[in-house]
C-alpha cells in the first residue's frame, strides 16, 4: 500500500525526508516550545474553522449566534477549547522566544528566523486582539473600542482606524472587517510565516545547546525521539486546555450596548502589560514635578500606548545586529541576559499593576449579571417606548425645573430621591455627576435594565431628544447635576448635545 | 542530515566525520525504545485528534430545534370570502411567523388554499388521509374537516412546487411536473405519490386561525418536517 502511494507520489519519502533530522546533542524537553506552539496553532485552526459553520459577522447576529454557540454544549466545548488555546498559543509563542533569546539561538545565521519568529508573534496578538472582538458583547465592544481609539492616536492614525473600523464609529462593518482579518488575512500570514520559519530551520539545522564547540555534539534523532518528547509536551498542553476550557469557560456578557457609560472594559491578560503602560506612565509623569502639568496630555498617551511598545518591538526584532557578542555564552551576553530579565519583570508588574487597578473599578462599579441570565434573555433587544412630554418651552430661568418637574418628578420623585425599584435616585449618584457626556447620553437616548448603584429599576428611562428642544435638554441636565440637591457638578450647554 | 554532517568539521580541521545520527542503527535497546515511542506518538495524535473530533461531530448534528407549530390568524375579509366559497378553492393569505435559528422571529407572507366542502364527501373522496378523519401534529390532532372547510397547503407533494387552480379544468395543476389534484385535493394525475395535505384551522374567540406545516415531499405518507416555511 505506502510502496504503491509512494512510487506515484513520493510522499512518502518526503514524510521520511521531513522527519529525518539531526538535533545536535541528541533531542530533549528543552526543544518542544517551538512545537507545541505549531501544536496549539494547528489545535486554534482547526477549533476556529468549524465555529465559522456557526458564528456570523454582522451586528445583528454576532452575538446571537454567539449565544446560541454558548447554549449548545458541543459548540461551546469547541469555543471554550478556541478560548483557551488562544491564551496557551501566546503563552507558548512568548516563551520559545524567550528561550531563543537566553540561548542567543537568533545569533547569525538564524537572524532572519528571529524576525519571523518576532512577525509570528505579532500576528498571533493580532489574532488574540482581532478575536475578542467578534463576540460582540459589552467587554467586546468597549476593549475594542480602546485598541481601535489607540490606533487612530498617531498623526496619520486616524485613517487607520477608519481602515480598521469601516467606518467613523464601530459597528457591523467593524465585525465584519475584524472577522475578515481573524479567520482569513491573518491565518494566511501565520501559516505562511511558519512555512518559511520551519523552512530557516531546517536550511540552518537546530541551533542546540550552549556549549563550547558545538562540533563535538553527538547528534540525536528528531524522528521518533524529539517528535515524542514534542507529542508528549503538546499533549500536556492539550490537557491543560481541555481542564481549563471545561472548569474555567469563558463569559459571554450582555451584548454590546454603546450607550453603557458606567462598564468597564478589560483587556485579554496578554494585552494588560500594556493596558498597565497606557496608566503608567502618565501616572509617572505626574510625579515628576516639572512634567507633572504634561500628565494627561495626549502626547503623553501616545508617548505610553504607541512610543513606547514600538521602540520595544524595535528592540526584539534588531536584537541579532544588537548583540555584538561573538559566542552564545552566557557569560559573554549578561547585558542581554539582565536586559531580558527587567524587561520580563517589568512586563509583569505592569500587568499585575493593571489587573489590580481593573479588579478595584469592577469591584466599585455594579455587580454584573450571570451567564445564565444573560443567556436565558431573549436575542431581540428591548423596545423602546416613546413617550409624550408635558413641557415645551418655558422660561429660560426657570427652565430647567421646569423641565425637570414636568418630565423627571414621576419616576425620579420630587427632589430626584429616585423610587426603589422604579427609578435611581439622581442625588447623591455620581453618575449623574460624573462625566457630562454620558449623562447626555442617558438623558438623549434612554436606559434600560441597567443596574445602578447595585440596585435594579423597572421603569424604562425614555430617549428624551425624541420628545425635548435642545435647550430643554442642556436645561435640565444643567439642573440635575448643578441645583438638584447637594449636586454641584458642571452646566451643560446645548452645543454638548 | 548529510548537510549537517557535512557541517561539522573536526575540530582539529582534519577531514573526520560525524555522522547523521540516523547512520548508526543503535543498539538493540535504541531500536526497541524508538519504536515505542514512534508507536506512543502515533497513540498520542490519535487521542488528541479523538478529542477534537467528537465535540465537532457532536456540533454539527443539528439539535432539535422548537417543533411546535404556531398559529397565525387570517383577516375577517379573507375568512369571509371562504366561507361565501362555492365551488372553486380560495387562495388565503397570511403572515407566517417563522423563527431560523439564533436570528430574531421574521414574518414572512405566505397562503394557503381553502375549500369548502361536506365532510362526507370529503372523506370519501381523500382515500389518502387517515379513516379517522384527523392528523397529528404538534399539540396532538386535528379535524381535516373544521367547519365544513378544509385549509390545503400550496405545496406539492411531489417535489415541493406550487400547483395552481385552473378554472377551465377545474383541477390543480402543478407547473413543474404536471400533477394534477381535484377541488378536494385528491391526486388525479401525474407523478405525486399523495393527495393534497390539509392543514390545521380552528376559530378562537371569532378569529380564524390556520397552522403552516411542511410535509416531506416525494413520499406516500405524510411525514412532519417543518412548522417553518
Amino acid at each position: 500500500m505506502l510502496n504503491w502511494i509512494e512510487s506515484r507520489t513520493g510522499f512518502v519519502s518526503m514524510a521520511k525526508e521531513f522527519l529525518v533530522e539531526d538535533i545536535p546533542g541528541g533531542a530533549s524537553y528543552w526543544y518542544v516550545f517551538g512545537s507545541a506552539t505549531l501544536f496549539a496553532m494547528i489545535l486554534q485552526i482547526v477549533t476556529g474553522i468549524f465555529l465559522t459553520f456557526f458564528y456570523a459577522p454582522s451586528a445583528n447576529t454576532a452575538w446571537e449566534s454567539t449565544r446560541a454557540i454558548y447554549l449548545n454544549p458541543w459548540t461551546h466545548a469547541l469555543l471554550s477549547i478556541h478560548y483557551w488555546g488562544a491564551s496557551a498559543m501566546i503563552a507558548l509563542v512568548f516563551l520559545h522566544l524567550l528561550q531563543v533569546l537566553i540561548w542567543g539561538a537568533y545569533k547569525s545565521p538564524r537572524e532572519l528566523q528571529w524576525i519571523v519568529g518576532v512577525l509570528l508573534f505579532l500576528v498571533t496578538l493580532v489574532l488574540g486582539l482581532t478575536g475578542y472582538l467578534l463576540p460582540w458583547d459589552m467587554d467586546a465592544y468597549f476593549a475594542s473600542q480602546v485598541s481601535l481609539n489607540i490606533a487612530g492616536l498617531p498623526p496619520g492614525g486616524e485613517i487607520l482606524q477608519l481602515i480598521a473600523q469601516g467606518g467613523p464609529v464601530m459597528g457591523t462593518n467593524t465585525i465584519n472587517r475584524f472577522f475578515g482579518l481573524h479567520v482569513w488575512l491573518m491565518p494566511a500570514a501565520l501559516v505562511l510565516l511558519v512555512g518559511a520559519h520551519l523552512a530557516i530551520f531546517r536550511h540552518n539545522g537546530a541551533a542546540g545547546p550552549v556549549v563550547d564547540d558545538p562540533r563535538k555534539l553527538r547528534p540525536g534523532r528528531f524522528w521518533p525521539d524529539q517528535m515524542f518528547m514534542d507529542g508528549a509536551a503538546s499533549f500536556f498542553v492539550f490537557i491543560i486546555i481541555l481542564a481549563l476550557a471545561t472548569f474555567a469557560p469563558p463569559f459571554l456578557d450582555q451584548k454590546a450596548d454603546p450607550t453603557n457609560a458606567a462598564f468597564q472594559p478589560y483587556p485579554a491578560w496578554y494585552f494588560l502589560f500594556l493596558f498597565g503602560l497606557l496608566n503608567f506612565v502618565p501616572w509617572l509623569f505626574s510625579h515628576i514635578p516639572f512634567l507633572a502639568s504634561q500628565a494627561d496630555t495626549p502626547w503623553v498617551e501616545m508617548l505610553a500606548a504607541i512610543v513606547v511598545p514600538t521602540i520595544g518591538l524595535l528592540i526584539v526584532l534588531l536584537l541579532p545586529w544588537l548583540d555584538r557578542s561573538t559566542t552564545r555564552s552566557f557569560a559573554s551576553r549578561s547585558k542581554i541576559l539582565w536586559s531580558t530579565f527587567f524587561t520580563i519583570a517589568a512586563i509583569v508588574a505592569l500587568s499585575i499593576y493593571a489587573q489590580t487597578g481593573i479588579q478595584a473599578k469592577i469591584a466599585a462599579g455594579p455587580p454584573s449579571e450571570s451567564e445564565a441570565q444573560i443567556l436565558a434573555e431573549p436575542a431581540e433587544a428591548a423596545t423602546t417606548t416613546s413617550t409624550t412630554a408635558g413641557g415645551g418651552a418655558s422660561a429660560a430661568s426657570a427652565a430647567g425645573a421646569q423641565v425637570f418637574s414636568q418630565n423627571c418628578t414621576s419616576c425620579h420623585g420630587t427632589n430626584g430621591q429616585g423610587q426603589p425599584g422604579v427609578a435611581p435616585p439622581l442625588v447623591n449618584n455620581p453618575f449623574v455627576t460624573g462625566d457630562p457626556k454620558a449623562v447626555i447620553k442617558v438623558v438623549e437616548d434612554g436606559l434600560h435594565g441597567q443596574t445602578i448603584m447595585g440596585q435594579t429599576y423597572g421603569a424604562q428611562m425614555p430617549a428624551w431628544k425624541s420628545t425635548l428642544s435642545k435647550s430643554d435638554l442642556a436645561a435640565v441636565l444643567t439642573y440635575i447635576r448643578g441645583s438638584l440637591g447637594s449636586n454641584k457638578a458642571s452646566p451643560v450647554t446645548e452645543s454638548q448635545l | 542530515m548529510s548537510k549537517q554532517a557535512a557541517a561539522a568539521g573536526s575540530p582539529e580541521g582534519t577531514a573526520r566525520k560525524i555522522f547523521s545520527a540516523y547512520d548508526d542503527p543503535g543498539t538493540p535497546e535504541e531500536i526497541s525504545r524508538r519504536s515505542f515511542m514512534a508507536n506512543a506518538t502515533l497513540v498520542i495524535g490519535g487521542i488528541v485528534g479523538l478529542g477534537l473530533v467528537i465535540p465537532i461531530v457532536g456540533s454539527l448534528i443539528p439539535q432539535g430545534a422548537s417543533s411546535k407549530g404556531t398559529w397565525a390568524p387570517l383577516t375577517a375579509d379573507e375568512f369571509k370570502s371562504l366561507q361565501e366559497a362555492t365551488n372553486k378553492p380560495v387562495k388565503l393569505d397570511f403572515a407566517l411567523k417563522s423563527k431560523d435559528s439564533y436570528l430574531p422571529e421574521q414574518s414572512s407572507s405566505e397562503y394557503v388554499w381553502g375549500i369548502k366542502t361536506d365532510k362526507q364527501k370529503f372523506e370519501s373522496a381523500r382515500t389518502d388521509l387517515p379513516t379517522s378523519g384527523t392528523l397529528p401534529y404538534s399539540d396532538g390532532s386535528y379535524d381535516v374537516v373544521n367547519m365544513n372547510f378544509v385549509i390545503l397547503s400550496p405545496i406539492c407533494p411531489h417535489l415541493g412546487c406550487r400547483p395552481v387552480w385552473n378554472d377551465q379544468a377545474t383541477r390543480f395543476q402543478c407547473p413543474c411536473h404536471g400533477s394534477q389534484f381535484n377541488f378536494d385535493g385528491e391526486h388525479v394525475a401525474g407523478p405525486a405519490p399523495r393527495g393534497m395535505d390539509p392543514l390545521p384551522l380552528r376559530e378562537q374567540s371569532g378569529v380564524a386561525e390556520i397552522m403552516w406545516i411542511r410535509y416531506e415531499s416525494g413520499v406516500p405518507n405524510r411525514v412532519i418536517i417543518s412548522y417553518q416555511s
